[in-house]
């Protein structure tokens, strides 16, 4: 009964709340709209909307003269090793700790928990020290090597493995498969739904990270987008908005795509940490 | 011993410490030795341009921070991020929530809208907001066009916190708005029939069943919220490098100088864990501040 009148009453929110849809949509419109105004200052007053025109000639100059296809290869390659090394590790180690009896389970499970609750800011230092003493500063290996296995990615896994029922792998046991073999062949194909939405996340993850990149880097080779974009906006380029609205645009379209993809995906991935609290 | 109990306890197996190998590699090499090694270092004057140099220093370095005018600041203005923040991202994003909960043509798209803030790097966002805030952008041309003075936004002492912590509760709203609407998907529907039945106003259901059932999610958000900003970090780098006069230094920046401009590295790990105490506090509080007040039903 309730219900039926709820559905009768027409709808507030729409009209409610389309002033505030705007205004979160309006800065990224207008990022779009200066990344391709021309001049090199960019005319940031809203006289500049009556004299709108198109160009290209940022991306051009960006693509062209910059450091920046570097740094769109850099998050691209890094991102990709890192989720790869996400999926993997989340679903082994995940599928270990749900399924398998073995001595320091608890600990292990509590250390992947220990880990999601501990601020980074702690380990930013001394991170930086170990990187050090294994000569990996300033190379590809100090932006994946220490976030290849990936806590947030064990305990998604591990949750949706509980969930899972053991009878596939009993029969495979029976039948006298080995235990990689059963993980390998049967475990991985079950666990795909639960290693997407951890591929999505590790990915738009990595692929804003800004702290530990900045840190752990110094050279402009090694730098990725959001790093070197930031960079860029400090020195002498700091008012070249249609240059910077155009990195900007580049760096945000991929992650756009990805959410207009996988968008059940990334809340899957935000409600699963919530169900944890 | 019986097989069961055996097996209960598990036997040795090797697939399982092959399956396992990666977390326990992780676990002590990028967790747990950086975890010990910084807090060993918090007691040290330790520079990696002169490892050799480095003094035990016990608490001299705690005491240092809590000498230095700039560690206060910093930590002033972190509260008031923090503090100056929440109590709008979550109301906003519990009125999304609620309002975006029922289905109506196009709720999708209004949720992906809220939503889209939160997958755009911050970088860019920052870097979006920026130019908004300039004095000769959009911002000023709107103030200016009401009538109003503008403000000069990042460049102005008084005003430069509040507006990245305005830009914050933009930013951020929608990712709590999807915890708030996964909280309010799982309050059963019988609740809001029974209470229609009795002649419940729609505030009357607001106040006595939907906030009580969200006690949960309400925590959720706080203690992630609240752990999220006191790190920030990434939009004092991109905005104003902390200026102007200090007035948007945040403890995470501070750090970052201490540790890598200045490379006093056993200084920055005490500060890290000042920071990672507060942390704990903060968390601590909220947890026990909800639970105390317990669910009225």
């Amino acid at each position: 009964m309730s219900v039926a009148r709820s559905v009768q009453r027409a709808p507030k929110a729409p009209w409610l709340l389309a002033p505030l849809l705007l205004t979160m949509l309006v800065p990224f419109a207008w990022m779009l709209f200066l990344s391709v105004q021309p001049g090199a200052g960019g005319d940031l007053s809203l006289h500049a909307l009556s004299k709108a025109r198109f160009t290209l000639e940022h991306y051009a100059e960006l693509l062209k003269q910059s450091a920046f296809p570097r740094y769109l290869f850099n998050s691209l390659f890094v991102a990709t090793v890192v989720v790869g090394g996400n999926v993997l590790t989340g679903a082994m180690v995940g599928y270990a700790l749900a399924r398998k009896r073995f001595f320091g389970n608890r600990a292990l499970t509590w250390g992947v928990i220990a880990t999601l609750m501990v601020p980074k800011q702690v380990l930013m230092i001394p991170l930086y020290l170990v990187l050090a003493k294994l000569h990996l500063l300033n190379t590809y290996a100090a932006l994946i090597l220490p976030f290849f296995v990936d806590a947030f990615s064990i305990f998604l896994v591990r949750q949706y493995v509980m969930q899972l029922p053991h009878e596939l792998e009993d029969a495979a046991r029976v039948d006298g498969a080995g235990e990689l073999r059963i993980f390998a062949t049967i475990v991985l194909p079950l666990l795909r739904p639960a290693l997407a939405v951890v591929a999505i996340n590790g990915f738009l993850l990595n692929w804003n990270s800004f702290l530990f990149p900045l840190i752990f880097t110094d050279s402009d080779k090694l730098r990725t987008l959001p790093v070197g974009l930031a960079l860029f906006a400090q020195g002498e380029h700091a008012v070249d908005w249609g240059l910077l609205m155009a990195g900007s645009t580049i760096s945000a379209v991929p992650v756009l795509l990805a959410f207009v993809v996988f968008q059940r995906q990334i809340i899957e991935g935000i409600t699963a940490g919530a169900e944890k609290g | 011993m019986t097989a069961r109990a055996a097996k209960r306890r598990g036997r040795f197996e090797p697939a399982t410490w092959i399956l396992l190998s990666p977390w326990i590699l992780a676990l002590i090499v990028f967790v747990a030795y950086p975890f010990g090694f910084s807090f060993a270092l918090s007691f040290y004057d330790y520079s990696p341009l002169n490892p050799a140099a480095a003094k035990f220093l016990g608490l001299a370095n705690y005491a240092e921070a809590l000498k230095d005018p700039l560690f206060w600041t910093a930590l002033k203005n972190t509260l008031v991020f923090v503090f100056g923040t929440i109590p709008f991202t979550t109301s906003l994003a519990l009125g999304l929530a609620l309002g975006l909960k029922r289905a109506f043509k196009g709720r999708d798209f209004y949720r992906a809208g809220f939503f889209l803030p939160t997958v755009v790097s911050i970088v860019v966002i920052s870097l979006v907001w920026k130019g908004l805030y300039a004095p000769e952008g959009p911002l000023s041309a709107l103030a200016q066009s009401l009538g109003l003075v503008p403000p000069r936004w990042l460049l102005d002492p008084n005003t430069a916190l509040a507006s990245i912590m305005a830009m914050d509760v933009w930013a951020a709203s929608g990712y709590y708005m999807v915890i708030f609407l996964a909280g309010l998907q799982a309050i059963p529907e019988e609740l809001y029939e029974a209470a229609a039945l009795e002649g419940a106003s729609s505030w009357q259901r607001l106040r006595h069943i939907t906030l009580p059932m969200l006690k949960p999610t309400f925590l959720f958000v706080l203690v992630v919220n609240s752990v999220r900003s006191l790190q920030i970090f990434t939009e004092v780098f991109v905005m104003t490098g902390g200026g102007p006069l200090h007035s948007t230094v945040t403890s995470v920046f501070y750090l970052y100088e201490q540790a890598f401009y200045k490379f006093r590295l056993g200084y920055a790990s005490a500060i890290a864990y000042l920071l990672f105490s507060l942390t704990l506090l903060l968390a601590f509080v909220q947890v026990k501040w909800l639970k105390l007040e317990g669910p009225k039903s």
